[in-house]
């Protein structure tokens, strides 16, 4: 028997700061309708459902998902939320996976929703994940956290503020093609470089909005594929991995996994690719849609995935090796993380634009082509990493 | 699809409130000691699934500082929200999928550096739960009263229930040894909530749980390693929100659950089991799972003393998984039950118990 796992159907909100016009649970609803519609399916075609929600603290209610339960036609079935910070919507897709592939059920809506405005400062939020003896008080966020990664990449591999700024420049003008994105628009580097400094090096426009919205992705059995989606993405490789909190522990020589060159990145992606048969992903791979809410996250990322070697990311952008029109790989033609990031979600919605790839209805960022796109999430500074592949045939299963 | 076992468990000792170390410490002494009784290192554990709640604990995304000590380090990791038996039911089907082959489930919960209650409160929507300051002891309460009328329960019974549930738990090492407490005692302390009284519930605890959990495939690798369990069927199911008369009189996902698990566990129903350890915060609540489970047996039900032998809020479930677990191994200790070939372990969480867990385990080599 088969135990390919495919996705049925996908769905996301618009993105924008507030969204005042519906309720947490409105938002989770309209996302698993869209989802259901989009794979032809109804409430009762789902057997389980993962929700994908980080930290309440952003919209000051515990365990929102309970409260969503009814919305999304969750009561009456399994159930369960997946949290691992920023990583929390790629660990949702894997959790679907492992739940599919178990063979314990046909189908599972992986949904979530996220109000991050409903704070207002989330980086105050973020400083109370810091260790509360020694660390808050510093104060460290996550903006100050990645000032610091920005500051030692750009001094191991001697690349300049404005070679990231290309990178943000980029990124706003792939999403102009999103019309799910909450930031876009034809910027320069000049733009960047003149947008107010947060965390040296880090500039606004080098760091992701606060968003608010909502996504759904169902994945279903072999069966199910055949019965909901003439042209599927199936999910050939799915991985997470963990290291320590530390960050001063994944900076000495003898780390297993070097925080400035996210060494991560590159273990979750092997395990990830020997799943789905990738040995030569520059050649394989048609588009990546990483997890990179600061523009440092992209090219650190793309090095870790084997698109190129270490420090080579930032100079082969200015030959246009990401772009998505010519490219060698079409590098989050959504606009990324860096132009939506909705924490709860992000991870899934990032899967979700790999996986409309290779379903060929990306609409208008829709690459040719697409026979394997790439997904990633990360959270808790770089602790957490996630990579899902998505591809146009059921593999190793 | 490949056979699930239990290798090894531990369970932090049970106290009122652990005040000299840290919750990390806790975490980590407890996965130290369940992977030195399984045998194995923690570089061979290939994935960690976290049973944890971040309001509880008391920081955002708590697994940073807690993966670690839990076992995770260049592990697949996954945290799961819900209750810690919730993670040894998503693990589970992380073995199903053959996506692991050696793993752990953690949890725990320093109950007595939380505010429970206003943990509880922080669960109601803004709109209509929030204001009316609903926690979980009236939650609680209300799903009493529903019981009461569903099905004719009475005090005298809940009583004695509760009782008899302290005095199995002072026979409990792994427990808080409560001395136990006459039924008329019981019955006099003060009402909380409308009908449940004080010493109906189970007093709060420290706690904290591990399993390690490994393939059949594994185990043929390893011949070092024993099995305590297999891990025959789990299965899990959420209710409504909404605590309206409907949800607390069906106990729909109880019984999903309940059913569910029985069927992967190729059973037919409670007089399968010899052990069945019930998740009961009050004596109302095990008298009402006992009904809506079909148990028949009350030698059957929770040897531990349960929530009253400890009761680390959250992480109860998986506390009662590593209870029959030892049950099925017969290493129980002073409440172990004579020839226990199969044990079932239940788990609620949410509000009113909006969800429910329930895991077969049984004597490795035993079929349905």
């Amino acid at each position: 028997m088969s135990r390919a796992v495919g996705v049925l159907g996908t769905f996301q909100s618009d993105f924008r700061t507030r969204d005042d016009s519906r309720t947490f649970v409105e938002q989770a609803q309209l996302a698993a309708v869209g989802a259901l519609k989009d794979a032809g399916m109804t409430p009762d075609d789902v057997d389980a459902i993962v929700f994908s929600l980080a930290p309440t603290w952003f919209m000051g209610v515990a365990d929102a998902d309970r409260w969503a339960i009814d919305s999304i036609f969750g009561a009456g079935k399994p159930m369960m939320r997946v949290h691992t910070g920023g990583a929390t919507g790629g660990s949702a897709v894997q959790a679907g996976f492992n739940l599919v592939r178990s063979g314990m059920y046909r189908s599972v809506l992986v949904v979530g929703a996220e109000r991050i405005a409903e704070t207002p400062d989330a980086q105050e939020v973020l400083n109370t994940i810091f260790d509360v003896f020694y660390e808050r008080d510093m104060p460290l966020s996550t903006n100050t956290t990645v000032g610091l990664w920005a500051t030692g990449y750009m001094h191991r591999h001697r690349v300049t503020q404005e070679d990231l700024a290309a990178v943000a420049v980029r990124a706003r003008r792939n999403a102009m093609r999103n019309p799910h994105a909450h930031v876009k628009g034809d910027v320069s580097v000049a733009d960047v470089m003149a947008s107010p400094m947060i965390s040296w090096p880090l500039k606004l426009f080098d760091i992701c909005p606060r968003s608010s919205g909502s996504a759904a992705m169902v994945l279903g059995n072999m069966d199910m594929v055949k019965k909901h989606r003439s042209r599927p993405a199936f999910v050939t490789g799915a991985a997470s991995r963990t290291t320590t909190y530390w960050i001063g522990d994944r900076m000495t020589s003898a780390t297993d996994c070097d925080f400035i060159d996210f060494d991560l990145a590159g273990v979750v992606a092997a395990a990830s690719y020997e799943r789905a048969g990738i040995s030569d992903p520059l050649r394989q791979i048609q588009v990546a849609e990483v997890y990179d809410a600061y523009t440092l996250m992209q090219p650190v990322q793309l090095e870790r995935l084997g698109f190129c070697a270490s420090g080579m990311a930032l100079r082969l952008q200015h030959e246009g090796f990401w772009d998505c029109e010519g490219g060698a790989v079409a590098v989050c033609p959504s606009g990324g993380t860096l132009c939506t990031n909705p924490i709860a979600v992000s991870g899934l919605v990032r899967a979700i634009d790999a996986a409309n790839q290779v379903m060929g209805t990306a609409g208008a960022m829709q690459v040719p082509h697409v026979k394997n796109a790439v997904s990633t999430a990360a959270g808790g500074i770089a602790q957490f990493y996630n990579c899902i592949v998505f591809s146009n045939e059921p593999r190793g299963t | 699809m490949q056979d699930v076992f239990v290798i090894g468990l531990a369970l932090f000792p049970a106290a009122n409130a652990v005040r000299e170390l840290r919750l990390e410490e806790m975490a980590w002494r407890t996965v130290r000691a369940a992977l030195d009784s399984s045998r194995v290192t923690r570089s061979q554990v290939d994935s960690l699934t976290i049973g944890a709640c971040d309001e509880l604990d008391g920081r955002p995304i708590s697994s940073m500082l807690m993966s670690a000590p839990s076992g995770g380090y260049l592990t697949d990791e996954i945290k799961v929200t819900d209750s810690g038996a919730s993670a040894l039911a998503f693990a589970h089907a992380r073995f199903l999928a053959e996506e692991t082959d050696l793993g752990l489930v953690v949890s725990w919960c320093k109950s007595s550096k939380t505010d429970v209650e206003k943990v509880m409160r922080l669960r109601g929507d803004p709109f209509y739960t929030r204001p009316l300051d609903l926690g979980a002891i009236a939650a609680d309460a209300m799903f009493a009263q529903a019981m009461q009328s569903e099905f004719g329960l009475t005090t005298g019974e809940v009583n004695e229930r509760v009782a008899a549930a302290y005095l199995r738990a002072s026979r409990n090492p792994r427990g808080m040894c409560h001395a136990a407490i006459p039924a008329r005692e019981v019955g006099e302390s003060s009402y909380d909530a409308v009908p449940v009284r004080t010493a109906q519930r189970a007093p709060l605890t420290d706690g904290a749980c591990a399993l390690v959990l490994a393939s059949s495939g594994f185990l043929r690798r390893n011949p070092q390693c024993k099995a305590l369990a297999r891990l025959a069927g789990v299965a899990w199911n959420t209710d409504s929100y909404r605590i309206d008369s409907n949800r607390l009189h069906a106990l729909s996902a109880a019984r999903a659950a309940w059913s569910d698990a029985l069927g992967r566990a190729g059973l037919r129903n409670a007089n399968d089991f010899d052990v069945i350890e019930l998740e009961a915060p009050t004596g109302w609540h095990e008298a009402a799972f006992v009904r809506a489970f079909g148990i028949e047996r009350a030698d059957t039900v929770s040897p531990s003393g349960g929530a009253f032998a400890q009761n680390p809020i959250f992480c109860n479930g998986l506390v009662n998984a590593a209870e029959a677990v030892l049950q099925v191994a017969g290493q129980a200790g002073p409440v172990q039950l004579l020839r226990v070939r199969r044990a079932a372990a239940h788990g609620c969480h949410g509000l009113a118990q909006q969800g429910h867990v329930v895991a077969v385990f049984e004597t490795p080599g035993v079929a349905a």
